[in-house]
């Protein structure tokens, strides 16, 4: 069939291309699954042997193509080109979008696995007539290796560091897709409906490049983000812009570039901030959490079994669907918003509270920091005078007031303004490694004493560690008196600027 | 003072030319002049041709539901006095204090705030503690709700380049100035507590209520300009500054108002809270619509809008009041014990033109400056460097006041849309030249005017801009020229008629601000009560 040496140095270069592409897919999609899930040895191990296996798969798939078989192979590699090309861009969309990601994932390593699986060995029935066998195995499986090579070597060296992952497994899509387009022009006469074809390899070609072009500039932003991490999520709700990032060693959420939590020492925060106010509040039932959409501290809510029922009042609807969909961060919160007992209601905490009359047995809340004016209003005498409306006589509430020791006025101006809505205060504080030290402030029309003991097992909280918890060391004290942050004065906001920025400029 | 007197106005002065002004929109920008009536225009024109077809007999008519009538009103009923009824011309009462909406936020077009009150005001305080506005007492201070109070960021300045806190000039200027700056405010602060020989407050509340000693009073012959250079107060900055202030709460420069009433801005309001600062405001998204709905709260069942009064005549021992009610092109008479007028002297001289003497009086001192304000609902505005957007932002040396924002004072977090309300009193020549120049305007030539400021601290207002509405005020308010005070001729033009007529609105008092129209309605109310 192909008498000359020339096709059969091409068909060899096409193995060298089709080995290289094949390897990088493998690579690109085991590192955006260690960016995006962490575990790196779990998450390299199970994508290579996935790919592996669905390799061995096209390898046996391979006897049933019959007839034109240069024809398929053609067609196999432009949609190889295509699929391997677009699974880092797909993937990337995918994930805070579908509630089982993992499955995407391997279905997409099985996909692509399964079609360069049966490449190499149709490959080889095309060129058994002209070349010896041992010949050809030696040929095939030669340039199969060195393509190998060549991408396990640009891949860490160049690829990611200049391209990076999306326009990495693009690039090798064109490139996929470009070998079939030159195999189809070269042997056209041998193939029925070239043209055909070739319409779609350049239609396939065309929306890659296009891709190529736009995960450019995605790629640019995402790169001006100064984040120690990997980013793996970002976007904008109409509220505020949120990004997730992945390290090693855990999974960090910022709002607004600031940290929100990170799951190596989240529970340490959102253990000291819920247990107190649970266990004050005596056997709470019904239970209010404004802010707080990232469903942590429900989650710690939902360990009380008398607890019936949980109201969380979150503005954002774009992160309470997040933590209510996405399988990272549901393992998180261990499905918290999706538990019958939780009433998500995305809305103004304020405006909320104003328009309705409820009595909670408990309420915790857990704003962003009084950053700016819009957020201190709810940090007012105003906010606090509507919140008490809302507690019932037994009722604690908790407030989570800023770090006592990097804005020690800011905290106790929390403080002074929830007694000067007529309630009774106990401040605390506690060490989170992320955030630094952390103060919190129960608000209640009852004084506060602290349990025995925790109903609920606990890593981080007792009673001995609460007691620890209510003792300020004189570094946390307010070092001038500050009014109460009133809608007039926004006196919190102004001391928060002031503190936040000396302490970041140490 | 609405715009029931732009449209006398425009009717006496140029026929509808505003009305026809008012069609006019572009397809980007949705908006228009408002408050142009076609049929009141229409009614004023033949007015003489009306007869009245019946004539109907109550004890007492109010006239005008600006705040002095509804004072008036919400007094009388107050008393139980209940034989009464308030006329308006528009079909909502609120005069100066008017409003709008859209599904943003209520907007003000016209008083939108009041400044912390003196305390010795009882009959004020008690209204706003109806109101809502006083929440409580602590150590004998009103304890104001905090939701009315302005919230901060209140204030904003763009000077040299840059927006600073506060209205009063401080950034980038000579350490001289500044210090001028500073000992004028010093200076202002002591007036607030100085006395006069008579014992009462050089400068207080109701004007009136002020001390008549002559080391004081003699400052009424001067103009705050006059008065500035005379004590060493030269800085440009300053000058600015005053001239601002007076614009903004007098509708006229530094260089014609009294001296007196230019000082009497500062050192007037003594008001202690227990929860705010002398300085701080008291303001709604209606701006004072909010405290005209508490003033008719009461007596919705006297009011009647949409009515014309054409003449007030005396008549067998009575007063016969003509009016045209504008929605159904009725005539009918009143024959009352008393009337109330509680609408502007200019106003008044075409209702009584019989009273010749008044009317002269009126003609040779009341002058009034016309006003534009102009409400904008924008997004995404470019901001200049500096202080963010506050609810009040002013241009130093800017042609109008600037703009403060409607729904500043909304709790909820995230607005991005904004409405904003921008403030122009129009003094660049004299107030019947001004008003001639205002009607002739077009709707797209105010945008432009509005949008050609607004550009230097908004480079992108134009395409910001959603919707854009214009109200032109040809009478906003009475000029305090000097003499205002010294002069007799507000107690002369106060004089009831017959004891039959009483006279209530703040053109009697010099000054146009909440408290005076508050008391002006009060004292006549209690006029028709004695008898």
């Amino acid at each position: 069939m192909y008498k000359n040496r020339n096709t059969e140095i091409i068909l060899l270069l096409a193995v060298f291309v089709i080995a290289t592409c094949g390897l990088i897919y493998e690579l690109v999609v085991g590192t955006l699954a260690t960016y995006l899930l962490g575990d790196s040895i779990t998450q390299f191990s199970t994508v290579i042997g996935v790919y592996l296996f669905a390799m061995g798969i096209g390898a046996y798939l391979s006897k049933f193509f019959n007839g034109n078989l240069l024809a398929w192979f053609i067609k196999i590699e432009l949609l190889v080109g295509f699929i391997g090309g677009a699974s880092s861009s797909v993937l990337f969309l995918l994930f805070p979008v579908v509630t089982s990601f993992r499955i995407m994932l391997y279905a997409f390593v099985l996909l692509t696995g399964i079609l360069v699986g049966l490449e190499i060995p149709l490959l080889m029935r095309i060129l058994k007539e002209q070349v010896s066998f041992k010949d050809l195995v030696s040929r095939v499986f030669t340039f199969d290796y060195i393509g190998a090579l060549l991408a396990s070597l640009i891949f860490p060296f160049v690829l990611v560091p200049y391209l990076g992952l999306i326009r990495t497994s693009l690039f090798f899509g064109i490139l996929n897709i470009l070998v079939g387009v030159y195999l189809l022009i070269k042997f056209d006469d041998q193939i029925s409906k070239a043209k055909l074809i070739l319409s779609t390899a350049i239609i396939l070609l065309v929306i890659q490049l296009v891709a190529f072009v736009f995960s450019d500039s995605i790629l640019r932003f995402s790169e001006s983000l100064a984040y120690h991490d990997k980013i793996v999520y970002s976007t904008s709700s109409s509220y505020q812009r949120i990004v997730l990032t992945r390290s090693k060693k855990d999974l960090k959420l910022y709002l607004n570039n600031n940290l929100q939590f990170s799951s190596s020492d989240e529970y340490r925060y959102h253990e000291a901030l819920v247990h107190p106010a649970i266990e004050a509040s005596k056997k709470p039932k019904n239970i209010l959490v404004l802010g707080g959409g990232d469903g942590l501290a429900v989650r710690e809510i939902l360990k009380y079994p008398f607890v019936q029922h949980i109201t969380l009042v979150d503005l954002d609807k774009k992160i309470t669907n997040l933590f209510t969909t996405q399988e990272v961060l549901v393992q998180l919160n261990k499905g918290a918003l999706q538990n019958k007992k939780v009433t998500v209601i995305n809305n103004d905490a304020f405006i909320w509270l104003k328009e309705n009359n409820q009595i909670f047995d408990c309420i915790i809340i857990d704003f962003p920091d009084p950053s700016n004016f819009s957020i201190g209003k709810l940090y007012s005498t105003t906010f606090y005078k509507e919140l008490s409306k809302h507690l019932s006589n037994t009722a604690f509430a908790v407030i989570q007031s800023t770090s006592p020791l990097a804005a020690p006025n800011s905290f106790w101006c929390v403080n002074t303004t929830i007694k000067s809505a007529g309630l009774q205060t106990q401040a605390y504080h506690n060490y989170v490694p992320s955030f630094g030290e952390w103060g919190y402030i129960l608000a209640s029309k009852q004084l506060y004493s602290v349990p025995s003991s925790f109903q609920v097992t606990l890593k981080y909280l007792s009673p001995q560690v609460m007691q620890q918890m209510l003792l300020f060391p004189n570094d946390m004290l307010a070092t001038k008196t500050i009014a109460a942050n009133k809608l007039n004065n926004q006196s919190l906001v102004h001391s928060f600027e002031e503190e936040w920025g000396k302490y970041l400029e140490q | 003072m609405n715009r029931k007197e732009f449209l006398q106005m425009t009717a006496a002065f140029s026929g509808v030319g505003i009305l026809q002004s008012a069609c006019k929109n572009t397809p980007s920008i949705s908006g228009k002049i408002v408050g142009a009536n076609a049929a009141v225009g229409h009614i004023l024109q033949k007015k003489n041709s009306f007869i009245p077809s019946s004539t109907i007999n109550i004890d007492t008519v109010i006239v005008g539901g600006g705040i002095s009538g509804l004072s008036a009103a919400r007094w009388l009923k107050k008393q139980n006095y209940n034989n009464f009824l308030l006329f308006d011309l528009d079909k909502n009462v609120g005069g100066n204090a008017s409003f709008g909406s859209n599904n943003v936020s209520k907007y003000p077009w016209g008083a939108h705030y009041i400044p912390l009150p003196n305390n010795d005001l009882k009959e004020y305080l008690n209204f706003l503690q109806e109101a809502n506005c006083i929440v409580g007492t602590e150590n004998n201070l009103p304890i104001y709700n905090e939701e009315f109070l302005c919230a901060e960021p209140q204030e904003r300045l763009y000077i040299n380049g840059v927006w600073q806190h506060g209205l009063v000039p401080n950034t980038g200027i000579d350490k001289e100035e500044v210090k001028q700056i500073s000992s004028f405010l010093a200076l202002m602060d002591e007036y607030k507590n100085i006395k006069g020989k008579d014992d009462k407050y050089a400068f207080t509340i109701p004007v009136d209520d002020s001390s008549k000693d002559e080391v004081f009073t003699t400052l009424d012959t001067l103009t705050m300009k006059q008065w500035m250079l005379q004590n060493n107060f030269t800085s440009t900055h300053l000058h600015h500054y005053i001239n601002y202030c007076t614009k903004d709460d007098f509708g006229t420069e530094h260089h014609v108002i009294s001296a007196w009433v230019g000082i009497h801005y500062f050192a007037a309001r003594k008001g202690k809270a227990a929860n705010a600062n002398n300085s701080d405001v008291l303001t709604w998204p209606e701006g004072n619509g909010f405290l005209v709905n508490h003033l008719k709260q009461n007596i919705t069942e006297n009011i009647v809008n949409n009515i014309l009064v054409t003449n007030i005549n005396l008549l067998n021992n009575k007063v016969q009041i003509t009016c045209i009610n504008t929605l159904t092109n009725t005539c009918v008479a009143y024959l009352v014990k008393h009337c109330i007028v509680a609408t502007p002297q200019f106003i008044n001289a075409t209702l009584m033109p019989w009273l010749k003497d008044r009317n002269n009086l009126v003609k040779s001192k009341m002058h009034y400056t016309p006003w534009m304000v102009a409400n904008l609902l924008v997004q995404d505005v470019e901001e200049k460097y500096g202080v963010g957007l506050c609810w009040d932002n002013v241009i130093h040396q800017g042609e109008s006041l600037g703009y403060t924002v409607a729904n500043h004072q909304l709790i909820s977090l995230k607005q991005p849309l904004k409405n904003i309300t921008y403030y122009k009193p129009l003094t660049q020549s004299n107030p019947k030249q001004a008003r001639k120049n205002a009607q002739n305007t077009s709707y797209e030539q105010w945008k432009q005017i509005v949008f050609n400021e607004l550009k230097k601290i908004h480079p992108n207002i134009k395409e910001a801009t959603k919707s854009f509405n214009v109200m032109l005020w040809g009478h906003a308010m009475a000029n305090p020229y000097p003499g205002v005070i010294i002069n007799n001729y507000r107690e002369t033009l106060s004089n009831s008629i017959n004891n039959k007529i009483h006279f209530a609105h703040t053109d009697l008092a010099g000054i146009s601000i909440f408290e005076e129209g508050f008391y002006k309605g009060i004292s006549a109310a209690k006029k028709v009560l004695l008898s």
